[in-house]
This record gives structure tokens, sequence and C-alpha cells, in this order.
């Protein structure tokens, strides 16, 4: 070999190394950084979940069953899945015509609905609570009238969904409204123009373009409905076996010193929001086209529009 | 189908995106309308295709008032800059979408739009790639598919706003190409909004020069490069030299040189400006015409650009010559070369109305 490749090939090879040390340095960082958030994760997260686990199934599975299984539990559990379901349909509804709204047309007003819809996120839930109180209980602005048609807001279950609603609302038009506003009008006005009706545009077009935001979304929502403890305290009245939902259930056992049972039904709230973030990793999953979308749509947004 | 407009105007608050606009596009015209960003070209087409309405005038199809038209109603297809497809359909899907949501009893045979489909995706070369969802597509062919897809439902009228801005050049070329050829074809009327003045001039008949949203010049490609109607369109239309015009003993001068023309083309009183473009510029011995030295010769394909420093111009406003490069390799020009300038064609407008526009 003569001279000059001897140099070159010498250079090629520092450069190499230069570029490996480099490189290893960079793997150090990574693993750092990796480390680090899965010890983070582990001991905010995981450590907490397993802990209620733990508790809940100490005293043996014989006293984990009798507590999830006894009726007042039962009736706590029952209420709670009936305020979600009444709670995340209305909010499902109200967040995708708030988003639409304020992402497909110009109108007076639209900043204060914006600032109305985050209202919740800012307000205490417990004085959204004492509001309902304050509006509908027994010495409230339409109190009188309600007595007199005999119907029961506050301390019975129309006042937990109202103030659950309440919570809960800026759960899925928040989660839109970016979404909506990356995707612009274009994919409608298309559709519009290809002669498709404004219902068909919704189902067809607008619809499967929003369905991950809106399912994390609706996820968060109704995380939030069968966990929310401040507002829902101040309506519900503590009336055990008919207005406790599951949050304020485990309270009062726990107040009661009664740990395994305030755990096991603690760990019933916790398997329940498991499983809905489990449904999502599993349709996400399913559907890899889908998947592709969202990965687009995560693009578009970084990028702005085109 | 034509189109006519007439005093169509649109305004977004105090600003008038579209101004008292009168347009008349014939059946199976393909007009091309041009303008800078915000001249309101999107938004004339927008009205057109029902996607805006016009606070005034109307929007006349076949002669019948389609200004209230919803936009389903139309019968006109539009193709968006940024393709628009349906992310969560296949190609197939989307070029389908519009038959498959005509009613019931409009709606075709499931096998009809299959045969319909699959010919419009051979029709733009695509018949492949059906099965394909659009981000497995490149630019080019997304951007034939919006066509097909618009082209499913049988419009009479095709709207393409900015259709080939966000492609690379090649592609744009050959879609333009491609696009002249379809429309040959077919015989739609076909409006298309663009900025770029080298595909108005390829693809249209008709171009409609657009000025802070008035039409500044209607005519076919050739007339509107070559007889602009004010300095803007001259200026749109390609590079251009612009050099002040001086009044002496009612003859008109660009520095030593006479451009006195016929008395009735030129503006009367005031201050003009000539406007030149570079090929119609011509370089000489330096003993005839303008005294001028090379600043910079730079060789672009077929053609060369020179820059010359004429004198008593100032320094940074240097004149811009295209010239042959047949020409230039017979007369071998040098950088620091003294020439003589002289001017094969100009168009004078006054100065004050220059400024306007600019």
């Amino acid at each position: 070999m003569d001279a000059p490749a001897l140099a070159v090939n010498t250079e090629l090879a520092a450069a190499l190394s230069l570029g490996g040390g480099r490189r290893r340095g960079f793997r150090w960082g990574r693993l750092l950084l990796i480390v680090a958030a899965l010890a983070f994760l582990a001991a905010f997260l995981l450590l907490p979940l397993l802990v209620v686990f733990a508790q809940a199934l100490s005293k043996g599975v014989s006293v984990y069953l009798a507590a999830v299984s006894d009726p007042v539990a039962w009736a706590a559990i029952k209420l709670t899945l009936l305020v979600a379901a009444i709670a995340v349909p209305m909010n499902l509804v109200f967040g995708v015509a708030a988003a639409w709204a304020i992402t497909k047309f110009e109108f007076r007003g639209k900043s204060t609905l914006i600032t109305l819809i985050d209202l919740p996120f800012a307000v205490s839930p417990v004085i959204a609570g004492l509001t309902y109180v304050l509006i509908f209980g027994a010495r409230g602005w339409f109190g009188p009238y309600l007595q007199e048609h005999d119907i029961h807001v506050v301390f019975a279950v129309p006042g937990i969904v109202l103030a659950t609603v309440f919570v809960t609302f800026p759960f899925v038009a928040r989660e839109l409204i970016p979404v909506m506003q990356a995707l612009g009008k274009d994919d409608e006005e298309t559709a519009l123009s290809l002669g498709a009706s404004g219902w068909q545009t919704f189902w067809q077009v607008t619809l499967p373009n929003i369905r991950w935001g809106l399912l994390y979304g609706v996820l968060l929502c109704n995380a939030r409905a069968m966990g929310e403890f401040g507002a829902v305290s101040v309506v519900s009245g503590h009336i055990r076996g008919l207005t406790n939902t599951m949050p304020l259930h485990v309270e009062i056992l726990y107040n009661e010193y009664n740990y395994a049972a305030a755990f096991a039904v603690a760990s019933l709230l916790a398997l329940l929001a498991l499983l809905t973030l489990a449904a999502k990793s599993i349709l996400e999953w399913r559907q890899p086209e889908l998947r592709n979308g969202a990965r687009l749509l995560r693009e578009k947004t970084l990028r702005g529009k085109p | 189908m034509s189109i006519t407009l007439r005093g169509v105007t649109k305004r977004f608050g105090a600003f008038a995106a579209v101004d008292h606009i009168d347009l008349d596009v014939p059946s199976g015209g393909l007009i091309a309308m041009l303008g800078p960003s915000g001249c309101g070209k999107t938004t004339l087409l927008r009205i057109i295709a029902g996607l805006e309405s016009p606070d005034s005038g109307q929007v006349l199809f076949d002669g019948r008032d389609a200004t209230l038209w919803p936009i389903r109603d139309r019968k006109v297809g539009f193709v968006f800059q940024n393709y628009a497809l349906f992310r969560h359909m296949t190609v197939f899907e989307n070029v389908a979408f519009g038959l498959k949501v005509k009613s019931r009893r409009e709606r075709p045979p499931a096998a009809d739009i299959r045969k319909k489909v699959q010919g419009l995706l051979d029709l733009v070369q695509l018949g492949w790639a059906g099965a394909r969802y659009p981000a497995q597509l490149s630019g080019g062919q997304k951007q034939r598919v919006a066509l097909a897809r618009a082209l499913a439902v049988d419009p009479e009228v095709l709207l393409l706003d900015e259709p080939f801005g966000a492609l690379d050049a090649q592609v744009r070329h050959e879609l333009r190409r491609w696009l002249r050829r379809l429309h040959a074809e077919l015989k739609f009327t076909s409006i298309f909004v663009t900025h770029d003045q080298q595909e108005a001039i390829e693809v249209a008949d008709t171009i409609v020069v657009l000025n802070r949203g008035r039409i500044e010049q209607t005519g076919i490609p050739g007339d509107v490069y070559d007889v602009p109607s004010s300095a803007f369109v001259h200026r749109f239309l390609g590079q251009v030299n612009e050099l002040p015009v001086k009044r002496r003993d009612g003859r008109s001068l660009v520095g030593p040189l006479d451009i006195t023309g016929e008395a009735a083309a030129e503006p009367r009183g005031g201050d003009c400006i000539a406007l030149i473009r570079p090929h119609e510029i011509d370089i000489g011995p330096a003993s005839v015409g303008w005294p001028a030295i090379i600043r910079d010769v730079r060789v672009i394909g077929p053609i060369v650009r020179v820059e010359l420093c004429a004198e008593g111009q100032p320094l940074h406003e240097p004149l811009e010559a295209e010239i042959s490069r047949e020409r230039f390799e017979e007369e071998k020009f040098q950088i620091g070369q003294q020439v003589g300038v002289r001017f094969r064609r100009w168009q004078i407008y006054p100065s004050d109305a220059a400024t306007l526009v600019s």
C-alpha cells in the first residue's frame, strides 16, 4: 500500500473512531434518560397501583370478594357506572359540537366560548358542587319550585350527574379543538363539493379524521367521571347505598379504618381505568391503517398546515 | 357550462378581497387566474365553487343565477393545493366517494361504480394504486387521485386552487402537460388559480391577471405577456428592467436613448417609467447606443444573462439583459468589457400609477 492511500486510511479510521466515540456518549445519554423515565414511572405510577392491589388482597381473597359484593359497595359501583354512562355521552356530543363550531365557523363570542369551556379546569370542583347546591338546594333559587313538584336534584342522582358533567365538561372539546384546527376545512369542503350532505360529511369524513382525538377525550372524560370526588362529595349527601359513588364509598370505608375493603373498592376503580386503556391499545393495534392515519395527523399537527 | 361573474364583491372586514369583478368564462375554456398572494384569486375561485358567498354581485352558470346555490348542486369539482384526500380511505374509496354518497335513487349499482372508478384511475395512470392509502403515495400521485375523485361525479366545471403548488418542478411540469391533455379530451370548463406566471402561460387558453381584488387584464397568454395593459401586469409576467423616462423638447429619453413612440401610445404629462424585458435589450459595440460595462455573465442553459452597468445609472441598479448562447459565443463578451446598449422593445407607463400598484 502506498503512502497517500495509507494517510487517507488513517484519516478515515480517525473519523470513524471519533464518530464511534460520539455515538457511545449518545448511547449513555439515551440509557440514562430511559432509566430516569422508567424509575419515575415506577415510583409514581406503578408502585401506588401495586400498593392498591396488594392492600386490597392483604386480608385474603374472601375479604376482598366480601367487600366488593357488599350491597352498599355494589350500589356505589352501579351509581358510578350510571353517572359515567350519562355524563360521558353528554360531554361527547357537547364536545364535538363545540369543537366543530369553534374550528369550522367564524362567529362573535368565540373566544368567550373557549374560555367558558376551560372554566371547569380553573374552578375548584368543590365550588362547582356548591354552586349546584345554591341553585337547586332546598334554600337555593329553584329550591321551593323543585320541592313543590317533588323533584330531587341535590342529594340525589341528578345532582351527582350535573356535578360530574360540569367537572368533565372540557375534556372532549379540549382534545378535539387542536386536532380539528390542524385538519382544517379542506376535507369537509371537498366532501360537500362531491355532493355529500352535511350529515354524510360528518359521519364519513370528519368523524374518521378525529376518531383518535375523540377516543382520547372520551377516555379522559370517563376516567374523570368515575373518579371525581370533590364536586360529587358536595352534592351527594353521602347517603349509603343511594348517593355514594365509588370514590365516596372508598373514603367512608377508609375513615372507618376498614382498609382492606377501602382498597378493594379502590382496586376496582383502578381496574376500570386499566381496562379502558387496554381497550384503546387493542383498538389501535388492530387497525394499522388508522394508526398510520394518527401518525400522519400528528406529523401534520407538528408541521402546521402546509 | 359557461360561467359569468357580475359585479362580484367580497369583503373581510374593511378589506375588499374581491372588488366588483366582471368575468365571462366560455364553456370549455381553460382559464388561469393569476396574481400575487392576497390578490383575491382564491376567494374568487371559492365564490364560484360556492364555498364562499359574495357580499354583492351575481354568479351565473349557463346564464342562470347560481349565486345562492349550495355547493352540492353546482356540479363543480374542486381540487385543493394540499390534495385533501380522505386519509382513512383507500385510493379507490376516495375516488368512489362522490358516487357512493348519492341518494339511493341516483346511485349507480356497485358494479358500475367499480368500473367507473377503475376507469378514472386508469385515466390518471394510477390503475395499480386502488388499494393503497393516500399516505403511501407521492405528492404528484396524490394530486392525480384528487383529480380523479373530482372527475368521478362528472362535474361540468373543474376548479383548481394552486393545484401544483406543493410539487417539485419536474412533477409540476409533467402534471401541467397532463392537465392540458385531459382538458382537451374531456372538454369541461376549467378555472385554476396560480401565482406562477410560467404555469399560467403554459397551461391556460386565457389568463386573468388579478391585483388587489380587481382584474388588471384578461387575454390570451401571448397578449398578456407581450402587450401588458399596466405596469403591474408587465412586472408580474416575467422579469423587467425599470428605467425613469426624461422628457426633453417633446422627446422621451432613457439615458441617451431616444424611445419616443407614437404620440397616442404615450401617457401624457407626469413622470414616466419605461419597462424593458431582459430579452428586449441588445448588446453591441461600445460606439453604438448607451455606453455600459459588463458586470456579470451567467450562462443558464440556452440563454446567457448579462448584468450591465449603464453610464449615469446607480451602481446597485444594473440592467439585466438576456442573449442567446450562440450570440454570446460569437461575441465573446467578457466581464469589465465596454459595450453599447440598445432597446428593441419597451413600454412606457406613468410612474405614479406604477408606484401605486407595486
